[in-house]
């Protein structure tokens, strides 16, 4: 009778610790956020396709019929005079260019400040444009703004940073988070090996992109390659300095068990990089992350990193000026899925309103110098 | 003296020499150029959708020109309509405050943030520009901390006739602001509380020889300060929907630069509450006429910039030609 409480007990303690176990693996790796993760599938199959959506973006009201015409764009990015966005611009001059009919500008603030980029696009709207390309600095802020223009018959895409669906007619999707995760996580396990302990050096836990793409990181580690071992995930704001003395800790700190860090930032990573080329670990810590191309080639000639995951901003201006036109010409309508967007193709349609631009774009040795931003 | 007095009066009358009639005449002449460029300028659509735009900077330039009347300077308007936005998300959404009463918290807590700034200039004897940077980074700090640079979005229907609505046609906001406008103009020119601002300004130890209560009434402006601040914090979130920590950055340089133009001297003891709204009003249709006519973002600023320069000459040269 005894021995039969004791068997049960032991079993108890060995269920309870398991469980304790297998919690502790379920538990969330710093930084991450607490939203529903859709990891994508493993290798370089093809991405399930997704439960279509119901068309959820807003339409014009009486939009003039400019069917083949020729019609003037505004281009909004969130702050004007940095790399980033003069790549954008750049493609959606190349678009307006190869179009022939699009007389298209970007004026914005030179801060990414919200205020004065709604006081930008309301300009805009009174001043009469046909249709009005946005990144927006705040989801919400910007949406009043827009329905407006939306309201005077304009016709209004987003691009790189999203305003609520019901503001916009379309959005181009640079590349889905779930997408830059399998990126950043299949280079990793290609560089480092598929048991390999790995960093994490983001802005700060609560940073809603970098939160997003940590969160679905773990979700498709978890799934395809579940040896990869996460140590931390450390802060550092979006300071170089910062940056470059969290990742020096992070090397220090764990030794040889550190085989890989992820920069979450376009600061992070290359003060990383340095980092890793100060402590003589080139070849033996690997560095992948987001980060522009110009901050990058020296560590990418010096071959201390060998992956930088981005999209091509010029590609995503171009695309936006692309599908701005299809919809003005009736060729993009709610319900479509795909659309024709010059040199990259027919783009897919997700989420609803979203065009997806495509996979994430892998900077390396070979193709980083035809970049410039 | 008659021969003076003679002279004077062949000359020009005094109201026409003054700062605020020069400029509201070159305040129409620049409307009726940028009119004439462009015909969507001048349309009373255009020019009501522009006082919505500016009203924030509005209610904040009021107080301002009283404590730049005084001599002094609030740089840390900006920053206490970031933690006032912040304070009216938080409060509603985190301590479950009724909309109403989180509105009233936001604006007390706006009031508080200026008292502060006048209790300290006045008791420990802190120079306000000292002061009111250091706030300006405290309340920032503050605003970033609470909110933990999170947004409070998704308010009521009803809190958007505020910063979206119309009465009469007229932007519901624009209506507060010319209400406060009058309330301000005339407290200040005919109370004994708005004359005492231009004896402090004037010569403060006079002032205080003269029985005036210089550090009450110091208080009272800097926490009219903090309130307007938190009206035009509360303004904004309505307009924008959603609250920011970063909101209201930079707004301490417009709304001062609506003063100065105005022609209220930054070194105190003179200007008025109509060259206030005239400067503002230049700043906000110059920016938004060159906008329509074509003018990009970058190229607008350095024309504010000559604009507020030029504005400072005719003002000093006016001063010498009365002195």
């Amino acid at each position: 009778m005894k021995a039969r409480y004791l068997l049960s007990g032991t079993a108890a303690a060995i269920a309870l610790a398991a469980f304790a176990t297998g919690a502790n693996a379920a538990s969330k790796w710093d930084g991450g956020d607490e939203l529903p993760t859709s990891a994508l599938e493993c290798g370089t199959g093809a991405a399930a396709a997704a439960a279509p959506m119901k068309y959820d973006g807003g339409q014009p009201t009486n939009p003039p019929a400019l069917a083949g015409k020729e019609i003037t764009v505004v281009d909004v990015p969130k702050l004007i005079g940095i790399g980033y966005f003069n790549a954008t611009s750049k493609g959606i001059q190349d678009a307006a260019k190869e179009l022939g009919n699009v007389k298209a500008k970007t004026d914005g603030p030179t801060e990414a400040k919200i205020d004065e980029q709604i006081k930008f696009i309301d300009n805009y709207i009174t001043s009469g444009v046909n249709g009005i390309l946005f990144a927006a600095n705040d989801p919400v802020a910007i949406a009043p703004v827009l329905k407006k223009a939306l309201s005077k018959g304009i016709h209004v895409v987003g691009y790189d940073a999203n305003s609520t669906p019901d503001a916009r007619e379309w959005f181009v999707n640079q590349s889905p988070f779930n997408g830059i995760a399998k990126a950043m996580v299949d280079a990793m396990a290609k560089e480092t090996g598929e048991d390999a302990g790995f960093a994490i050096v983001t802005s700060t836990f609560t940073t809603p992109n970098q939160a997003r793409w940590i969160a679905e990181m773990q979700a498709y580690a978890a799934k395809c390659h579940p040896k990869l071992k996460w140590l931390e995930t450390v802060e550092a704001q979006e300071d170089n300095n910062l940056s470059f003395n969290q990742a020096t800790t992070l090397i220090n700190k764990h030794g040889d068990k550190l085989k890989g860090i992820f920069g979450m930032t376009s600061v992070a990573t290359p003060a990383s990089a340095e980092a890793v080329t100060k402590a003589g670990q080139c070849g033996k810590i690997a560095v992948v992350g987001l980060a522009t191309p110009n901050a990058m080639k020296p560590y990418v000639h010096s071959e201390c990193v060998k992956s930088v995951v981005l999209w091509n901003p010029i590609d995503l201006g171009y695309a936006a000026g692309y599908v701005l036109r299809a919809a003005v010409d009736g060729k993009l309508k709610p319900g479509d899925t795909s659309v024709e967007a010059g040199k990259l193709g027919k783009l897919n349609v997700i989420n609803g309103s979203e065009i997806l631009l495509g996979a994430p774009f892998i900077y390396d040795k070979g193709n980083i110098d035809k970049f410039d931003f | 003296m008659s021969a003076l007095a003679e002279r004077n009066a062949r000359r020009a009358p005094k109201w026409l020499t003054r700062h605020e009639t020069l400029l509201a005449l070159i305040l129409i002449v620049a409307l009726i150029g940028l009119g004439e460029f462009n015909s969507r300028f001048l349309t009373v659509e255009n020019l009501l959708n522009q006082g919505r735009l500016m009203t924030e900077i509005g209610l904040i330039a009021l107080p301002m020109t009283f404590i730049i009347i005084t001599g002094g300077i609030d740089l840390s308007v900006g920053a206490i309509v970031g933690l006032s936005a912040v304070m009216l998300g938080y409060s509603w959404k985190n301590f479950g405050f009724p909309l109403p009463l989180a509105i009233v918290f936001a604006l007390a807590v706006g009031g508080l943030a200026g008292f502060v700034n006048g209790f300290v200039i006045t008791r420990v004897k802190v120079p306000p520009l000292i002061m009111t940077i250091a706030t300006l980074a405290l309340y920032r700090g503050l605003a970033e901390g609470i909110s933990q640079a999170r947004s409070v979005r998704g308010y009521p229907e009803w809190f958007y006739v505020l910063g979206q609505g119309e009465v009469f046609g007229v932007p519901t906001q624009l209506l507060i602001l010319i209400v406060l406008i009058v309330i301000a103009g005339v407290a200040l020119d005919r109370t004994t509380f708005g004359r005492s601002l231009y004896a402090i300004g004037s010569n403060e130890t006079a002032a205080r020889y003269s029985a005036l209560d210089v550090d009450r009434t110091k208080l009272v402006i800097y926490t009219l300060s903090g309130l307007a601040s938190g009206l035009a914090a509360i303004v904004l979130v309505s307009r924008v929907t959603t609250t920011r920590m970063d909101m209201g950055m930079g707004y301490e340089l417009d709304a001062i630069a609506a003063v100065v133009l105005g022609g209220t001297s930054i070194f105190g003891g003179a200007g008025t509450i109509w060259g206030t709204v005239i400067g503002l009003v230049m700043i906000q249709l110059l920016k938004n006429g060159l906008a329509l006519t074509g003018v990009k973002g970058d190229a607008t600023i350095v024309v504010i910039g000559v604009a507020l320069i030029l504005s400072v000459l005719i003002a000093s040269s006016l001063q010498r030609r009365r002195e």
